[in-house]
């Protein structure tokens, strides 16, 4: 049987450390309690080491650093960061712009048109800036999660979250146009969950979708 | 000539419902099972022959075909949301936008299905103005009401930050801000009361967490 817990934001607060639970109201004691039960079972007891562990490692990191062969394959493969810049002037640059709209222009005539009656379907991704917005679920016990929502046509294998451990905490990173989003969470393949912390509206079949705003300056779920 | 363009017209009124009911029914070939493909394309044939947007119509048959919803209710959904992007482009029409766009109508049209009335969707459509997009604004008027925030309440709280010249990304945070006051134990009404005093984060000054006696001063 799966199973899934969503903790109240103010819950989630106190395990943070943010408030004590003298704080919640009465009808969140009982759900703060549980939590940090859950919490408390959790083994903290000091992990001691061996002193020579730290010598060892080190042995094998200059061993490995030392090797040329490494290296050189390490500047090969690895990814890095280019600052590229450019001084152009200004009628190459309108040069370039109008030759590639041109270029456009002909590639988008050349082809039978896909838009469907009544107007044009809404490109946002193209014409505004896309900003990474978080999705956090805590649904221990879980086997799958993923994120649906109007961003990627309620698609349940577009967006997988992937478990943060076995902590029961699932995660994962979208790049989203800037505007208001609906989407929901999908535990197992089956079970549609709102965010427990977003707003969410009627769905219109009676279930709720969650509302994520990305703004020009910050994506969050909220 | 003048028969020709008769002519031109019959067919034009004929091939743009056709198209649009071929296209959206082979978009939604498996994505929705075979019944509610035939129900929103002849649902959006119409929408289409009145020019209005049938996007809004797809992506909701495709939003109860991913989440299982049964078939007829998935129709009665597109049907419903239908008669809305009609209600929405008439809402519109009487603000002075005689050609809106289709995401305008779809945000209009999601105003009304969140409790917005379309007096209320017209005059805040009337209120809008540069910087803020139209359909940005009404869909967090909608995602307000949908929060449970009174809709007079809601068209005074977003035209009062219209007026007061916040940033449009500050009108987009608008329903985070309710959400952060219910959070804390605040009716939608109480949270949205409280938004404009930046120190309360969506709370009405006066507000505190049930279960909390408020202080009284000696």
């Amino acid at each position: 049987m799966s199973m899934s817990k969503t903790y109240h934001p103010l819950v989630k607060g106190l395990l943070d450390g943010e408030r004590s639970l003298a704080d919640l109201p009465p009808e969140l004691r009982a759900e703060a309690e549980e939590a940090e039960r859950l919490l408390g079972a959790v083994d903290r007891t000091p992990v001691s080491l061996s002193p020579a562990l730290d010598a060892r490692v080190m042995a094998a990191v200059r061993r490995r650093a030392a090797s040329p062969v490494r290296r050189a394959w390490r500047r090969l493969v690895e990814p890095r960061e280019f600052e590229l810049r450019l001084r152009i002037r200004p009628w190459i640059a309108w040069g370039g712009a109008l030759a590639v709209a041109a270029a456009t222009a002909l590639v988008v005539l050349g082809r039978p048109s896909v838009i469907p009656a009544g107007g044009p379907t809404p490109t946002r991704v193209a014409a505004r800036d896309s900003i990474y917005v978080r999705f956090v679920l805590y649904a221990p016990g879980a086997k799958r999660v993923a994120v649906a929502g109007t961003f990627n046509q309620w698609d349940q294998n577009a967006a997988p979250l992937v478990p943060a451990g076995t902590s029961g905490i699932w995660t994962t990173t979208l790049a989203l146009p800037v505007g208001q989003h609906q989407y929901a969470f999908v535990v197992d393949g089956q079970r549609w969950v709102a965010d427990p912390g977003a707003p969410a509206v009627d769905d219109g079949f009676g279930r709720r979708n969650s509302v994520v705003a990305v703004t020009a300056h910050a994506g969050r779920a909220l | 000539m003048k028969h020709a363009a008769l002519v031109l017209l019959l067919v034009t009124a004929i091939a743009v419902p056709l198209g649009a009911q071929s296209d959206v029914a082979a978009r939604l070939a498996g994505r929705v099972p075979p019944e509610v493909a035939r129900a929103v394309a002849e649902i959006a044939a119409g929408v289409a022959a009145r020019g209005l947007p049938v996007e809004p119509l797809v992506q909701k048959a495709v939003e109860g075909g991913a989440k299982g919803v049964p078939s007829d209710r998935v129709i009665a959904a597109v049907r419903a949301l239908a008669a809305r992007l009609d209600e929405a482009a008439g809402a519109l029409r009487a603000a002075g936008l005689s050609n809106p766009d289709a995401d305008l109508v779809d945000g209009t049209a999601y105003a009304l299905s969140q409790g917005l009335s379309a007096a209320q969707v017209r005059d805040l459509a009337r209120a809008i103005h540069a910087p803020y997009d139209a359909a940005t604004t009404l869909r967090v008027a909608a995602t307000l009401s949908g929060l449970g925030v009174p809709p007079k309440q809601t068209v005074q709280l977003v035209e009062g930050v219209l007026q007061a010249g916040d940033t449009p990304d500050d009108v987009l945070d608008l329903p985070s801000e309710v959400e952060a006051g219910m959070a804390h134990g605040a009716s939608a009404a109480q949270a949205a009361q409280g938004l404009g005093h930046d120190d309360t984060h969506g709370r009405p000054p006066t507000w505190v967490p049930p279960g909390h006696a408020k202080k009284h001063k000696p």
